[in-house]
């Protein structure tokens, strides 16, 4: 049986209502976390002479990001159990300390393929996060693999 | 470790590899990334509780793989100025912590009119399976 | 004179595949000693891309690009060489449940050739549902190396082979640039067309070729901990 869900979902956009902000302390821990140690992300001496001219968070800062509760009300779910399959990250700008993060995303495709897990439904979410100057930072392709 | 190399446009060739470069993640540092991310999920924290999910025990979230695949990139263009402007990441197998991973790469097309170059980066088990595959997009500034 | 083809692969057309058809000859043309291919198949995934014209390329490159689909039936997945306008209009290559019986009895009578890929690997490989199932009949050959098998997973294929006394093909899998041509099949005779290698998978001598790089010692990083 094909799988099976309103069509309607595909395409339909939800935003995050409230900003999330950039602190020194998460992009900190988030470099601790991954060990890393780049000058141009943990010291800012060093990120004065960097492309950007400032400390930023490293690029996979950018995936930390995650849409709202009100999303997963929407968003249909099949089977028991969902995992995380890959992302395609674009990084159009950089993420600095201080920013404020919005985050707006939509059911880009779902479809459905076979496994050594045995059958799965893929459901690809398309996020854009966005800062406070109304630049674009990013679109995130997240893939969702439900069985 | 950052790399020190000024990496330009110029110095790139097909075939030139990226590490490879060996990883030990720890339980310990798998759940403090998870804790940082706000995604400690029992999946990412607790063995018996990732079982229980048909897991093969605790294992890393996804996105700590595509960050440790991202600072491959970000280490080896060093700081001349070379940006990574796209990775994509495919989550093959279960990537669990307290195991020697190896990360590798290899440079497979330049484009010299914008400036930009496709590299293949994935991170392996010491079975040499490729967990995570992937591909990165970098790009230098003009001369 | 032989001809060494990659007989399954995937290209940016197959959604789990970033790999530019261009990048692969590219590559294959940089590691010519390791991997001394003639051309590669395209066997996207559930799909025939009837409309791809890759001429250009095999000109530029002075290599051989044919196209196939791998197809996901009851049986777990295949390969189809010789797709063609009647087979696409007879089966939906996007059903994950297509009946392996009749798609390969079908595709066989429209000139078809199918191909079951990775058949020891589990749920999508057949050695899993012959443990179940009666097997196949009219089944000419299987890939017995793939170059994206788990450890064991090509062993259980060749055992396969060795039951049922299948001809043997090897292929890639590869949906990145670096891993194509890592295993591919060697034809005796000369293939040029998809014509000619459905052919000689049907009546030619052949034999699976692992080209896949042997591990070379890594050098010692330093294990990163939690502060």
């Amino acid at each position: 049986m094909a799988v099976e869900y309103d069509p309607a979902i595909i395409g339909k956009v939800f935003d995050v209502t409230d900003p999330v902000p950039v602190t020194a302390v998460a992009v900190r821990d988030y470099c601790e976390a991954l060990g890393e140690t780049n000058p141009l992300f943990t010291d800012e001496q060093a990120a004065r002479k960097g492309p950007h001219g400032r400390l930023c968070a490293p690029p996979s800062f950018a995936v930390t990001f995650r849409n709202g509760r009100h999303f997963y009300q929407h968003v249909p779910r099949f089977g028991r159990s969902g995992f995380d399959a890959g992302k395609d990250v674009e990084f159009i700008h950089p993420i600095f300390i201080g920013d404020q993060i919005t985050l707006s995303s939509h059911v880009k495709e779902i479809y459905e393929k076979t496994g050594r897990s045995g059958s799965m439904v893929f459901v690809v979410i398309r996020s854009t996060l966005g800062n406070q100057l109304g630049e674009t930072i990013a679109h995130i392709d997240h893939r969702f693999m439900h069985r | 470790m950052a790399d020190n190399t000024s990496r330009t446009f110029e110095d790139l060739n097909v075939g030139d590899p990226l590490g490879p470069v060996q990883l030990f993640v720890s339980r310990d540092q798998a759940r403090k990334y998870a804790r940082a991310c706000g995604l400690d999920f029992p999946r990412f924290t607790d063995d018996e509780a990732a079982r229980k999910e048909g897991l093969p025990g605790m294992i890393l979230p996804g996105n700590m793989s595509l960050g440790i695949l991202t600072k491959l990139v970000t280490d080896w263009l060093g700081s001349g100025g070379g940006l990574l402007t796209r990775i994509g990441t495919t989550y093959r197998q279960p990537v669990q912590p307290d195991l020697t991973l190896t990360l590798q790469g290899f440079i497979t097309h330049t484009q010299s009119a914008d400036r930009t170059a496709e590299i293949d980066v994935w991170l392996e088990n010491a079975d040499a399976e490729r967990l995570v595959i992937g591909t990165a997009t970098v790009q230098f500034p003009a001369r | 004179m032989s001809t060494i083809l990659d007989l399954h692969s995937h290209s940016e057309a197959s959604e789990d595949s970033r790999a530019p058809v261009e990048a692969y000859l590219n590559w294959i043309k940089l590691r010519r000693q390791e991997r001394p291919l003639d051309g590669i198949v395209l066997t996207e995934h559930r799909q025939f891309n009837r409309h791809a014209d890759y001429r250009a390329l095999e000109d530029k490159y002075g290599m051989l690009v044919l196209r196939a689909s791998e197809i996901e039936t009851d049986y777990g997945h295949m390969l189809v060489f010789g797709v063609n306008d009647d087979i696409t209009r007879r089966f939906d290559f996007a059903d994950v449940r297509l009946p392996a019986q009749q798609v390969i009895d079908e595709v066989a009578a429209m000139g078809g050739l199918v191909v079951p890929c990775h058949p020891g690997r589990s749920n999508v490989g057949l050695c899993e549902h012959y443990e179940k199932r009666p097997a196949l009949d009219n089944v000419v050959a299987v890939e017995i190396l793939n170059g994206g098998s788990r450890k064991g997973e090509n062993e259980r294929s060749a055992a396969l082979v060795a039951k049922f006394g299948y001809r043997a093909t090897g292929g890639s899998d590869s949906h990145m640039v670096s891993l194509i041509g890592v295993c591919a099949t060697r034809f005796e005779a000369e293939v040029g067309t998809i014509e000619e290698l459905v052919h000689e998978l049907k009546t030619g001598e052949y034999e699976a070729v692992d080209f896949r790089p042997r591990p070379s010692p890594i050098p010692r990083a330093i294990p990163v901990e939690a502060k």
